[in-house]
């Protein structure tokens, strides 16, 4: 007898306890950020979830941000997208015109939530503003700085400027090696990334229609000037052994080759900020870190903001669209910016973080954290660095990517760049009929 | 023997699981690869337009996708020719009569229990130009460090090579399982006769296990064609400049890395059409040569 009567007691408990769960709102939320940045995502929605006794997010990674990209495309047909998607800056035209997506500024309209705009980086915000509106949410934002080996440079009694042309890392790098420090100078990821970052450097839009923000893109500028700079560079970079490849978008290999000091330099992601100086503190050396180098006699322009943002869907009931606003803002609030930053190197976002980091001091004790943001700060405002718009964007770093090959393995760049423009072009025209553009 | 069922409708119920598990996973994606070749599409079929042939017109006018073509077939005629006389030889070896021989062959099997991104890990583990053991022992003894992944032959060379290892598990078993069958006496008879070693191989050995090898050669250019995705996702991505890239993988990057749904279907329409055709071939030609015995 007593037994049962503890049975219907504890069957009460649990119904009772399934009731309460489910008067709260129920988010979901996906991203593409693995390792220690998934735990602390992990532990941000989990400070979310204490701190709004209302709303339960439950959190996801999903692999790269194209296999997360994917797997929302997949769940959208099947009629259950995530309400929060993470999606890399790329991705932000296929975004729009997938039309699962509900814009940030109308939700936050909609719905009442308060976000100070006003607070967050312009940069931040432009390269997710589309004809004037806020269409995602800055999340992880970063651009690529170049790391250097102070410690290994120290011994040939060279220093970094902090705005390095792309003699100086020629020089630089031949000289580590003829010293024999480093079995190479540089190296980064074999990575359309980086192309689009120098072309953005220099001025000049990647894509026409200035650079696919007045209407759809329908050429890519490979053949200007400026990209055969570049391309010729990369070029004798590599035929000089200067420049050692780590593989195609092979981000590990290429941190992996700079943190064990076989190489003196390398050009990545501000993200690998936090990283970097951990390898380097351990391995007893110390890292530096200075501008994109540009070639001599140029101006520089800025670069591009990279990274990701956050991506509201529409089709859910008010509560949880009111809901899903409110995680997100909350992950860019002022206290979770900082946590953000200082545990992976992606930049602050808002100006209050920025002026309490100082405060705090703690640029000063990590001016390497400093670079990427100055770097971004004193970027021209022109559609060169507000980045391109394309809905054919894996496809035209894959092509560009092999161009890249093909000029290591000795075609000629001119030929490689022009075989290139051929395949993305057919792309951005493809795409745009596509979507009756 | 003649069994009879007890009506008209059994037999068929018997098949009605198989029917719609082959119909679900096999006909119907078929039927939708060939509909889908049809469209140009994005964001995995949330937008299309009809465009007809155009997809097969422009893949067979493409110097990239006929490139692509080309890489495939060497690729292929190297893991098959290659991956059938290595795992003979070594079946032949692992099939005498030693002490612990039931030990080298299950370790002869294992490559093949590994997924296909395990072994290409190892792989590039082993290969990796800076930080690989291969390179850090050739650089030791004989002072050089050859690019693996970034030169256009030294890639094709390794990808065949990790292809053939892989699959060398796949093959072995069944060759042993052949050659344990191929009757003991008659090869003993000839060798009576004056019959050597080689010539009892070419004369019996070979002839017995010919239905063994032509199954082998059709599933090994099956394999090649279809099954070696992961090992170059992982080692090569395709390149250096698509020397790798072969159809499969050609494909794989237009459906997933392009989105371009459309454009992929046409090319695992022309896939299949392409094993399709091989297969008849070999049925016709080599598939005539085989002793079935009895």
């Amino acid at each position: 007898m007593k037994r049962a009567l503890v049975l219907v007691m504890l069957a009460l408990l649990v119904v009772s306890g399934l009731a309460l769960a489910q008067e709260k709102t129920q988010i979901v939320f996906w991203h593409a950020m693995s390792g220690t940045r998934e735990a602390l995502i992990q532990r941000m929605v989990d400070n979310f979830n204490l701190t709004h006794p209302g709303i339960e997010v439950s959190v996801e990674y999903k692999g790269s941000y194209r296999d997360t990209l994917n797997a929302a495309q997949a769940a959208a047909v099947a009629g259950n997208a995530p309400n929060v998607l993470h999606s890399f800056e790329v991705g932000t035209q296929q975004n729009l015109d997938m039309g699962i997506f509900a814009l940030a500024q109308d939700v936050i309209d909609q719905y009442g939530v308060v976000i100070p705009w006003q607070d967050y980086l312009e940069p931040a915000l432009n390269y997710y503003k589309i004809g004037g509106k806020q269409a995602s949410f800055p999340w992880n934002s970063s651009n690529s700085i170049l790391y250097y080996n102070k410690t290994m440079l120290d011994k040939i009694g060279e220093t970094m400027p902090l705005k390095p042309t792309f003699e100086d890392i020629l020089r630089i790098g031949h000289e580590l090696m003829d010293a024999g420090l480093a079995e190479a100078g540089i190296t980064w990821p074999m990575h359309g990334w980086f192309y689009e970052q120098w072309m953005a450097e220099l001025g000049v839009d990647l894509l026409n229609n200035d650079n696919g923000r007045s209407g759809y893109a329908t050429e890519i500028n490979l053949l200007d000037p400026a990209s055969i700079k570049i391309m010729t560079w990369l070029k004798q970079l590599y035929d000089e052994g200067v420049w050692v490849n780590p593989g195609r978008e092979d981000w590990a290999q290429a941190r992996q080759n700079f943190t064990t000091q076989r190489v003196a330099m390398m050009i990545s992601s501000t993200s690998d900020v936090n990283l970097t100086e951990n390898a380097a503190f351990d391995g007893g050396w110390e890292v530096g870190t200075a501008y994109m180098p540009v070639p001599k006699d140029y101006e520089r322009h800025g670069v591009v903001i990279g990274g990701g943002s956050l991506w509201l869907t529409k089709g859910h009931s008010d509560a949880e669209m009111k809901a899903a606003a409110e995680f997100v803002v909350y992950m860019s609030q002022v206290s979770q910016d900082i946590t953000w930053h200082q545990s992976t190197g992606y930049f602050a976002l808002r100006k209050t973080s920025l002026q309490a980091l100082d405060l705090e001091g703690w640029y000063q004790l990590h001016p390497n954290y400093k670079t990427a943001s100055d770097q971004l700060a004193e970027s021209q405002v022109i559609t060169a660095t507000q980045g391109g718009l394309s809905g054919v964007f894996p496809e035209i770093r894959t092509f560009v990517e092999d161009a890249m090959e093909e000029v290591y393995g000795g075609a000629k760049v001119v030929d490689a760049l022009t075989k290139a423009k051929g395949l993305i072009d057919q792309a951005l025209a493809d795409y745009k009929q596509l979507m009756g553009g | 023997m003649e069994s009879k069922f007890p009506n008209r409708l059994y037999p068929l119920l018997i098949l009605i699981p198989t029917l719609l598990i082959c119909g679900m996973f096999l006909y119907y994606p078929l039927a939708q690869s060939f509909s889908w070749s049809l469209l140009r599409s994005a964001f995995m079929g949330l937008r299309t337009l009809y465009v007809g042939t155009q997809n097969y017109v422009r893949l067979f006018t493409s110097s990239a996708y006929l490139h692509s073509l080309w890489v495939s077939i060497l690729f292929a005629a190297g893991v098959v020719l290659l991956g059938l006389s290595i795992s003979l030889g070594i079946a032949l070896v692992a099939n005498r009569k030693i002490r612990g021989a039931r030990i080298y062959r299950t370790a002869l099997i294992w490559p093949y229990a590994l997924s296909p991104a395990v072994a290409g890990t190892i792989w590039l583990f082993l290969f990796n130009p800076t930080a690989g053991v291969v390179n850090f022992i050739l650089e030791r003894t004989i002072g050089i460090s050859p690019d693996w992944v970034t030169s256009r032959n030294l890639a094709i060379l390794l990808v065949v090579t990790a292809a053939v290892w892989k699959n060398l598990g796949y093959n072995i078993v069944f060759f042993l399982a052949g050659l344990q069958n191929v009757p003991g006496q008659v090869v003993e008879a000839a060798r009576i006769d004056g019959a050597g070693a080689w010539r009892c191989f070419w004369r019996i050995t070979l002839p017995l296990l010919s239905p063994t090898a032509f199954f082998l050669l059709i599933m090994n250019m099956i394999y090649a064609f279809f099954g070696v995705f992961g090992l170059i996702d992982v080692l090569t991505k395709g390149g250096p400049a698509n020397a790798t890239n072969i159809l499969i993988y050609n494909l794989y990057r237009d459906a997933f890395m392009h989105n371009k749904w459309g454009m992929a279907a046409t090319q695992s329409v022309i896939l299949f059409v392409m094993v399709v055709a091989f297969t008849l071939l070999q049925f016709r030609t080599t598939g005539r040569k085989v002793h079935y015995g009895g």
